[in-house]
Formats: structure tokens, sequence, C-alpha cells
């Protein structure tokens, strides 16, 4: 039988994008979406963690800012510190890098205003949980809506973050001004994964192409793999 | 005018009188403010009730009509849709952020007050021209609130319609229109039981924004008006996702005997109509409100438009588990009142009572006016005039890049891309086409929404003008094969004062109810905006129509456009009235003696759905679109958008009136683009139903070239580059709104 593997959807008062994911899980065989509340203190048998899109807290202060210091976060970092998977997709990812799991930080888009429309990206970094199934390089289509998604970091740390591999996505044409056109990015370890493109919105479609289901069927893989090699130790 | 027939809500002198004469008393301030808000023409539609009646709401599918805080269609063997359209134009004009937010955050809560969970938004926005810096901040900030509220709460706003007319500079148009699902075993009324039950409030706490709103909603504006601002309501998102989350939760426990929001006129309209709709009255102790504001007198608490709050009539027993349900959603809640058999409305704060009033005062006995109506002279008779040429001025193709250049016939996208159009992953067709689609994810079924709300035929003519926006909806529906099921409307119109401006409401109303009559199309809510005037001039008629049509299965869906080169495209549908009147040809040349508004070919209009369905069941399709906005031209680049090059090769006979060919936005017609190979079986279906229909050419990239014969048989040929068709389509809007710094 294939083992099942639960994967937690963080779901903070404001979050929007929560049911979108758990729709998404659900069709990947061996995923199991559970819900899990802000104010979570146990990761108990989660085995991947994702903080899906929204206005947490409404966003009226700095985008993620309350977010990232509810109490569900101390969970997160640990999680995160232990090399399980965590994927942050829009606010998810504003969250991550407000509270310093991510590098970097997202400020509003140049253009001011908020912003949904089809991108077309590229992925240069297959080696992380949630793109193994994509080849570097890979053109792929997916939605952006956000009003604050223009990645910003000082010169530095990006360098740092470039020769590390660290930028997982980048947009073809620059929709928000992202220094670098950089549309998603990986921790150095690249366990956890933040994007500001929506996956979950492009994992069946009736015309395009669902080249967001692959995210998750990385995931999958990537959690399979992961308990046979348990196993294996474990003999 | 006497001091003591001076009202301090500007309630006219005979209606005070009529006050003074129910109650025989002078009334006291609080009563004073109550009566200035239910008899508000925005709560009372005391000017258009008699008309209104001339709807039929009736329909099999009909689960609840008018009377409720939405109208219920049923579309599924379980399943209703709950849908409403609201305008907000006075709040949006005078603070357009927040008036639009709340415009939206409004219509939210009318629909999950009725149980169902909102899953799709659109809009319908007029405003006066671009070249008006002072338009151009309305313009933007009314779509960065409807942004801000929809894609912060997470309901798609998922289409529109815009229009840009200077006769609406100093009165914007802002209308909201909401759907959303409901179990038809949990549908919730805003008719009580007839039960002892308490009042219980929900929600944001009362503070001083909105007072009075729905009054200044009844009035012109004058120039006196500098600032209105207080009586604007402010909008929380955040708080009204958790409101609306609370509420859904207390309905599907069944813990709630009726739910109405707290809309125009807040805690008043909400609490006297529930007690109204049961023939009872209510008792409200304005002290156990929940205040931002402690200096807050009875009247205002009473009159706050306050958002993100809704009103509930509950049994005794089940109000600890609500006040449970709202502590864990963190919204106030509060017991304000309780149910009395005395059909009074009566307000204490504490032990003392400030108003003590007859409920059927306020409400049955609230003043009904059949307010006298002349029709507008209009221009010379249509039988003396002749048709533009197609020479000089009127080059086809310079006046199809006079269509595009303008706003109104480019590219909205500078609109649609500020909203999260697809938040809740139901969204089966994107912005940029005539209907939004909405997956029910049951049945494989799915609900279209067409908006109707282009005033420019109701200014040639109110009565068939309206009937083209009907026929228009019809068109659009059955353009992606849904069968309109119920149609909601929001009329938009000048003072009712004016005989000219009842006129037209009456025309108007009457050209609505015709046509939904005709098609056996239920009007299941609606609204009425009055007083759009300022300074003495009125808007044109503009009712704006929403329909709704059902499609029984999502899975035949074609697109609107398409990116491949090669395929046929035909016209298909009614063509023997191509009259020019109302179009938007005719708005851009706003000729002295206009061509009479075109006669609706109903019998072909009812049998284009059917046809559609056989043709879309066949899977022959590969996009289709009503002939709209602009008319052939326009309709043939919108199918072709799906690539950047694509263009067309068009063969034509010979043409009586090339303008008429080109540029009419007669409904009932219909742009296929298809296989070569289903070419027969698409023109056999046609001839089977009675619909006209023609081969007119085929796709081709990096070409648009028409050829056609003229009156006297001449060979004509219009070419242009697609690219740079497209170029314009998508600049026109967004250029003037990105060159700011």
């Amino acid at each position: 039988m294939t083992p099942r593997h639960h994967v937690g959807i963080i779901r903070f008062p404001g979050t929007n994008c929560d049911l979108d994911t758990w729709e998404a899980i659900s069709l990947v065989p061996g995923l199991v979406p559970v819900w899990v509340s802000h104010k979570e203190k146990s990761a108990g048998d989660l085995a991947a963690i994702i903080l899906p899109g929204g206005f947490s807290y409404g966003d009226y202060f700095r985008t993620g800012a309350i977010a990232a210091r509810s109490p569900v976060m101390d969970l997160v970092g640990d999680f995160a510190q232990k090399g399980h998977p965590v994927l942050g997709i829009c606010n998810g990812f504003q969250i991550l890098a407000e509270a310093g799991i991510l590098p970097g930080t997202l400020l509003p888009n140049s253009g001011r205003t908020f912003l949904c429309q089809e991108e077309s990206l590229v992925i240069e970094n297959c080696r992380t949980p949630f793109t193994t199934l994509f080849d570097p390089g890979t053109p792929v289509t997916l939605p952006i809506a956000h009003q604050e998604g223009r990645f910003f970091i000082d010169p530095d740390r990006l360098q740092d973050i470039e020769k590390k591999g660290q930028v997982l996505l980048r947009y073809l044409s620059n929709p928000n001004g992202s220094l670098r056109e950089i549309a998603g990015l990986t921790n150095v370890t690249g366990n956890v994964v933040g994007l500001m493109p929506h996956p979950e919105r492009r994992a069946s479609s009736l015309f395009g192409r669902p080249d967001g289901l692959l995210f998750f069927q990385s995931l999958a893989l990537y959690l399979e793999r992961q308990s046979l090699r348990t196993l294996s130790e474990a003999h | 005018m006497t001091a003591d027939t001076i009202s301090r809500f500007k309630i006219p002198a005979h209606e005070m009188e009529r006050i003074r004469s129910f109650l025989g008393r002078d009334p006291s301030l609080t009563e004073e403010a109550v009566f200035s808000a239910l008899w508000s023409e925005h709560c009372s539609y005391k000017s258009s009730r008699i008309h209104l009646r001339k709807f039929s709401s009736k329909g099999p599918r009909v689960l609840m009509g008018p009377g409720e805080n939405a109208g219920v269609v049923r579309v599924t063997s379980r399943t209703g849709i709950a849908f409403k359209m609201e305008s907000h134009n006075h709040p949006s004009y005078i603070e357009p952020f927040q008036g639009a937010a709340t415009g939206v955050g409004g219509i939210l809560r009318d629909i999950f007050a009725m149980g169902a969970r909102p899953v799709a938004l659109t809009n319908s926005l007029v405003f006066g021209s671009l070249r008006q810096p002072r338009q151009l901040t309305l313009f933007r900030r009314v779509v960065a609130g409807i942004a801000a509220y929809g894609n912060s709460i997470g309901v798609p706003t998922m289409g529109g319609e815009v229009w840009f007319d200077e006769r609406y500079a100093k009165n914007i148009l802002v209308n909201a229109f909401a759907l959303g699902l409901v179990a038809e075993d949990g549908i919730m009324s805003a008719v009580p039981p007839p039960k002892p039950l308490l009042a219980v409030y929900l929600g944001n706490k009362t503070g001083r924004d909105g007072v009075s709103g729905a009054a200044m909603a009844s009035r012109s504006f004058t120039d006196g008006d500098t600032d209105l601002r207080p009586q604007v309501q402010v909008a929380d998102p955040f708080v009204g996702k958790k409101v609306m989350e609370a509420t859904l939760t207390i309905i599907r426990e069944g813990l709630a005997g009726a739910i109405q929001d707290m809309g125009a006129a807040g805690l008043t309209s909400s609490s006297v109509e529930m007690a109204a709709k049961a023939g009872l009255g209510i008792e409200i102790d304005v002290d156990k409100v929940p205040l931002r504001d402690f200096s807050m007198e009875p009247w205002e608490i009473l009159l706050s438009e306050s958002q993100e709050r809704m009103l509930l009539l509950v049994e005794e027993p089940r109000v600890e588990r609500i006040m449970d349900i709202a502590r864990e959603s963190q919204v106030s809640a509060a017991v304000v009142g309780r149910i009395i058999s005395d059909p009074i409305f009566r307000v204490r704060k504490g032990e003392t009572v400030f108003a003590e009033v007859p409920v059927p005062y306020l409400t049955d006995h609230a003043p009904l006016y059949d307010r006298p109506a002349r029709a507008r002279v209009h221009a010379p008779s249509p039988s003396a005039h002749h048709s533009p040429s197609e020479a000089g001025r009127h080059s086809i193709v310079e006046l199809f890049h006079r269509l595009l250049d303008h706003p109104n016939g480019g590219s909205a996208e500078w609109i649609s891309r500020q909203f999260d159009f697809e938040v809740g992953t139901r969204t089966l067709l994107p912005p940029g086409h005539d209907v939004a689609v909405v997956d029910l994810r049951e049945e494989e079924h799915a609900v279209a929404i067409s908006m109707a709300g282009f005033s420019h035929p109701l200014t040639r003519d109110p009565g068939r003008g309206a009937m083209l926006l009907v026929a228009k909806c019809v068109t659009d529906l059955a353009a992606v094969g849904a069968w309109p099921v119920g149609l909601t409307d929001c009329l938009n119109f000048g003072n009712p004062e004016r005989p000219e401006t009842m006129s037209d409401f009456v025309l108007a109303v009457s050209g609505i109810a015709d046509a939904t009559k005709r098609l056996g199309i239920p009007v299941v809510s609606g609204n009425v905006s009055f007083y759009n005037e300022t300074d003495g001039i009125s808007i044109p008629p503009t009712p704006i129509l929403a329909t709704c049509g059902l499609l029984s299965d999502r899975r035949r869906l074609v697109p609107g456009r398409t990116f491949r080169a090669g395929l046929s495209l035909a016209l298909a549908g009614a063509s023997h009235d191509l009259s020019l009147g109302g179009s938007y040809l005719d708005w851009i040349l706003d000729e002295p003696e206009p061509d009479p508004v075109p006669q609706v070919d109903w019998e072909t209009l009812a049998r284009l759905q059917p046809f559609m369905n056989v043709v879309l069941a066949g899977r022959t399709l590969c996009a289709s679109r009503a002939i709209g906005r602009g008319g052939l031209l326009r309709s043939l680049l919108q199918i072709v958008a799906g690539g950047p090059t694509l263009g067309v090769a068009l063969s034509l006979p010979r043409l009586d009136n090339p303008l008429q060919t080109f540029f009419s936005e007669a409904p009932g017609r219909i742009l296929l683009a298809f296989e070569p190979e289903h070419a027969r079986f698409i023109e056999q279906s046609a001839l089977e139903f009675g619909i006209p229909f023609r081969t007119i050419g085929i796709t081709v990239p990096h070409l648009w070239n028409i050829r056609y014969q003229d009156r006297d048989g001449r060979s004509k040929e219009l070419s242009d580059s697609p690219e740079q068709l497209k170029r314009r389509y998508s600049a026109s809007l967004a250029g003037q709104m990105e060159e700011l710094p």
C-alpha cells in the first residue's frame, strides 16, 4: 500500500487560497491535506507544510508582518530547521520572508497596483522537494495574483543566493519589478520554497496546461523516496 | 416654509406633515431620524414601487424572489444560486476607494445572509471622460477599492463592464453584482418565523461612519456638497471575511430564525424590515449595541452604516452557541433587542424610550408616489434619415480605428488584472469574455453571468433600448451555450421628480418587463438608484442588468478567442434589422439624425441557445462569441485575440449597407470559429433550428483582409495589420492610465 503523507495547510485569519490548495493536494495520490490552525504548536505527523495565499490578518500593515509573529510560525521554523519540506505560496512566501525563513523581502509592485495575470516562467532549480519533476530551464505558465511581489534583497546577499543556486523561478517578462526577475526561491538547504505564482490554481484546467500540479506531484515523489530511505535505513 | 416644518433630516415638508398626522404629535429627534431613513427613496422605493410590479419573478426554478436579501434560483438537483446587484454610486463619487469597497462588501453580505457562499463578483462601472484629471482619480480609486475588498475576502471578481461618457462626470455609476451557492435546504430568509425571538447583533462595532448614508443617496448633489465624507462608510474586508464565515456557520447549524445585513440605514432598516415582514414589532436597546465611539447619540447608532454587521433573529436557547461562534471568529456579538407582538418599533437606551413608532407607519404606510411622467421630445422621425455613406469621414478603416482608440472600445485588461479573478478556482473563462462562467462543481454544471449596462440605446429610445439590453444578455449567454434562468437589475436614473426622468424610467421598466416575460426569464431581485443628478443635470437612463444562465455541461464550453490559424469563421443568428441607432458607432459619430434602435427578432433569439447547445455538444467549435459592442469588426478582432499575430481573411457578398454589416450591434448574432471539416454539421444544425447562417472567412496569421462588393457591385477591400489593431485595442485604456507619473 502506498503510504499517505499528511500535508499541513496553515490557515491564518484572512488566508483565502486554503481551499484551492486543499483541492490541489487532494488530486495527488499519496498526499492527504490536513488543516493546521494559526495557533498550532505541534507538527504532529506532518510530512510537509504549505502556507497558502491570501491576506493574513487583512495585510493592512506590511504584508505578512502579523502572521510571521503568530504562534504557528515557531512550529514552521523548527520544521524547516529539521529539513522537512515547507512551501509558501504568494502571501505564504511573504510570511516566510518576513519570518526570516527565506531571504529577501517582497515590496509593493513597481506599477503599484494588484496584478492578476498569467506569467511565463523558467524553473532553474529542480533539486527541491517541490520541483523534482521539472527539467532545469523548463518554461511553465502560472498565474500571479498579488500587490506585493517585487522581490528585493541587498546586493551582497543577492549575489550569494545566485551563487548558491537558490533562485528557483524567474519571470520571462518582469511584471512587478523583482530583482533579477526572481519569482521564487529556496533556502540554502533547499527544503523551504517560496513562490509568488500560484501552482494550486493550475492543478487542473479546462483549457490550458495544468503546470501547477507538477509542484505537488514532485512533493509526493520526494516524500515517497524519503520514506523508502527511512525504511531501508531501519532495516 | 415655517420653522416647524423644516426637518433636521431634510425630510420634505409634506412628508413631515404626514408623519405628524400619523403620530398625532411631533416626532422626537430619534423618530425623525428613523423616518428620514426608512422613508428615503433608497429604502422605501417610493417613486419606483408601483412600476416594479410589472416585473415577473415567477418561474419553476425560482426558490426565492424579491423581498429577500437576494433572489435564489435552482441550478442543480440540490443547489441554488443566490444573486443580486446593487449600486454604490453616491458614496463612490464622494470617496471612491471606500465607496466602491463598501459596495462590494454590501452586496456580499446580501448573498451570505441567504446562507449562500459567495463565489463570484462582477461589476459595471460608468465614468466621465478620462481626459479630466478628476475622472482619472475617481476611476483609479474605484478600481482599487473593488480590488481591495474582493481580493482580500477571497471572492473572485470575474468580469464586468466599463463605459466612459461625459454625461456621467458628476454622477459616476458603481454597480456591484455578487453570486453565491446555497443548498436548497439551507436557504436562510429575512422573514422571521412566528416565535419569540431575540435580536442578535453580529460583526464590526458601530461607529459614526455612514450616518444617514441612505438619505444622502436619495438626494441630488449640488455644488455646495463639498464634504459629505462622514456619510461614507469604511470597508474592512478582513472583518468582513470573519463575519461571513461566522454567519455561514450559524446558518449551517440552523441557529437563526431570520437574518438581514445592516446595509443602508443600518440597524434601523434591518430590524424594522424583518419585524414588518412577520407583522410584528421590535424593541432595540441602543445601550447594548457594540460601539467604537461611546459618545454616539441613539439616532446616530440607529442610522450608522458602519460596515461588516449582520442582524440575526434568534430563539433564546440558541444565543449561547452564537456567542461562542462569534468568539471563535473574533467578531463582536450582542443581544440588542427582541421581537415584540405589538407591531411597534421601540428604541430604548436603558430605561429611557427614545422612539416609539408603529411599524406599519415606517414600511407599508411609507409614501408611495405615482410621479408624473412626460416623454422627452426626441430627434426628428427616423424616416427622414439617410445612413451615412462609407466615404470620407465614414471610411470603414478609420471608423474602426476610432472605435478601438477610445477607451470604450479598447481592452479592459487594465481593470481586470487588478482583480483576483480566479481565487476559488471556479473561474472557467478569464476576463476579456462577454460572460463570466462559474464552475458549480456539481453534475458538471456551470453558471454564466452576462452584464449589460450600455445606456446609449436608451438615450435614443428608452423602451426599445431596455429590450436590447435583455436581448444582449441572452445572446452573450447563448454564445457559451447557457440558458437564461434569472435576471437581476440595478436601475440607475436621475431625479424622479422630473417628469422626463420618470418617463424614461417607466419606459425602461416596461421594456425590461416585456422582454423578460417574452423569454420567460424571472426578475428575482433588483435595486433602484434615483437622484443620479448634479446641479439639475441627470444621467442618461442607465439600467444595468445581470442575467444568469445555466450550462448543463461545463466540458463543452469553448472560449471566446482562439490562437489557431486556418479556422473557418461564420456568423449565426438574426440579421434582418441591423440599424445603427444606439450603437457604439452611433455614440462616436453622434449624428443629429440617428438610425432607429434595432428591433429584436425574439423568435430567432429564443432558438439561438438550443442551436448552440447542439453545436457545442458536437464538440465542433474552437471559439464563439456574441457580436457585441462595436459590431462585427471588433468582435472579429476579439475572437482572434488568442495569438498576437492572428488575423482574418473575409469574403463577403454584395453589401447594401457596409456600415451596418461591420458596426451594427443588433443582438442575436454569434461569431463562430471552427475546423473547416465541421462546416457541414454546423450549417445543417443552423438550418434545422431556422438560424440564419453564413460562412464569412478564415483565420490567418499576419493578415487582416476583408473583401466585399458595395451597393453598386464594385469590389472593395479593407486591409490592416492585425498586430497594429491589437496594439490599438490594448493601448486605448491602459495607455491613458499608465502615462501618469
